[in-house]
């Protein structure tokens, strides 16, 4: 059944909207993370976002969002003079991780925003269908 | 127009009456294939029924912490209420349709 049409793309979008604030609280809670498994400061992840086509019965088959991939990003972390860190080089120098706080605060808003969008649809669409069903009233 | 007398008659009412009782148990038994009136609420009833317990299994994943899909779960019970919602409309219209076949003989 279909009742609500065209929910299944906003689902998906609420889902890959939800990864992007996920990444987002990940980058924000690592802003200080000078070590990780893979050695070296935590490096800022980019969330990169791709279609799909998503089948519905009886309807055209409608574009979805899905999240193509998680990749890092490859600027170089600033550096501080830090001699007493643990993580400081042989010349006193810490590399801090490549996280901008404020560019994540703008992240943050416009993945809410864009959520919120979605879920204005996803109210208007139900909206719709009870209006259609009072037809019958 | 109709005399009183031959609706109020009771000789001609109950043989009209009699032999459609026993049809009605009898395809709602025996016969599906001839689509009695118990097989087409089945048929209305039953998807119903599956979306409301999607929904459930959905909600239950999320609540467990199996799936952080929050937005599926809301959605899925709202296209229970709805198909709910659809379900009631029909059975109003049917329940309609039924009383107007009652007043006919009135």
């Amino acid at each position: 059944m279909n009742l609500l049409s065209g929910i299944g793309v906003t689902a998906d979008a609420l889902a890959a909207q939800k990864t992007r604030l996920d990444i987002v609280a990940q980058n924000i809670a690592n802003a200080q993370t000078t070590r990780t498994s893979a050695g070296g400061p935590y490096q800022r992840q980019i969330v990169s976002f791709e279609t799909e086509l998503v089948q519905q019965g009886g309807g055209p088959a409608l574009q979805g969002v899905k999240v193509a991939g998680i990749a890092p990003d490859r600027s170089p972390g600033q550096q501080v003079y830090n001699p007493q860190h643990p993580d400081a080089d042989s010349s006193g120098f810490v590399t801090m991780p490549n996280v901008n706080v404020a560019y994540e605060m703008v992240d943050m808003i416009t993945a809410s925003r864009a959520y919120e969008a979605n879920l204005a649809f996803a109210k208007d669409a139900r909206q719709l269908a009870e209006k259609t069903l009072e037809i019958g009233k | 127009m109709i005399p009183v007398g031959s609706i109020s008659s009771s000789p001609i009412l109950p043989p009209s009456i009699a032999p459609v009782a026993p049809s009605i148990t009898e395809t709602g038994g025996s016969a599906p294939a001839a689509g009695g009136f118990g097989q087409m609420l089945d048929r209305l009833v039953s998807p119903v029924e599956q979306q409301q317990a999607q929904a459930d299994r959905i909600t239950q994943q999320v609540l467990l912490g199996d799936s952080g899909q929050l937005h599926q779960s809301v959605i899925a019970m709202q296209e229970a209420s709805l198909s709910f919602s659809l379900m009631v409309q029909v059975r109003n219209k049917l329940v309609e349709s039924y009383q107007e076949l009652m007043r006919m003989q009135a």
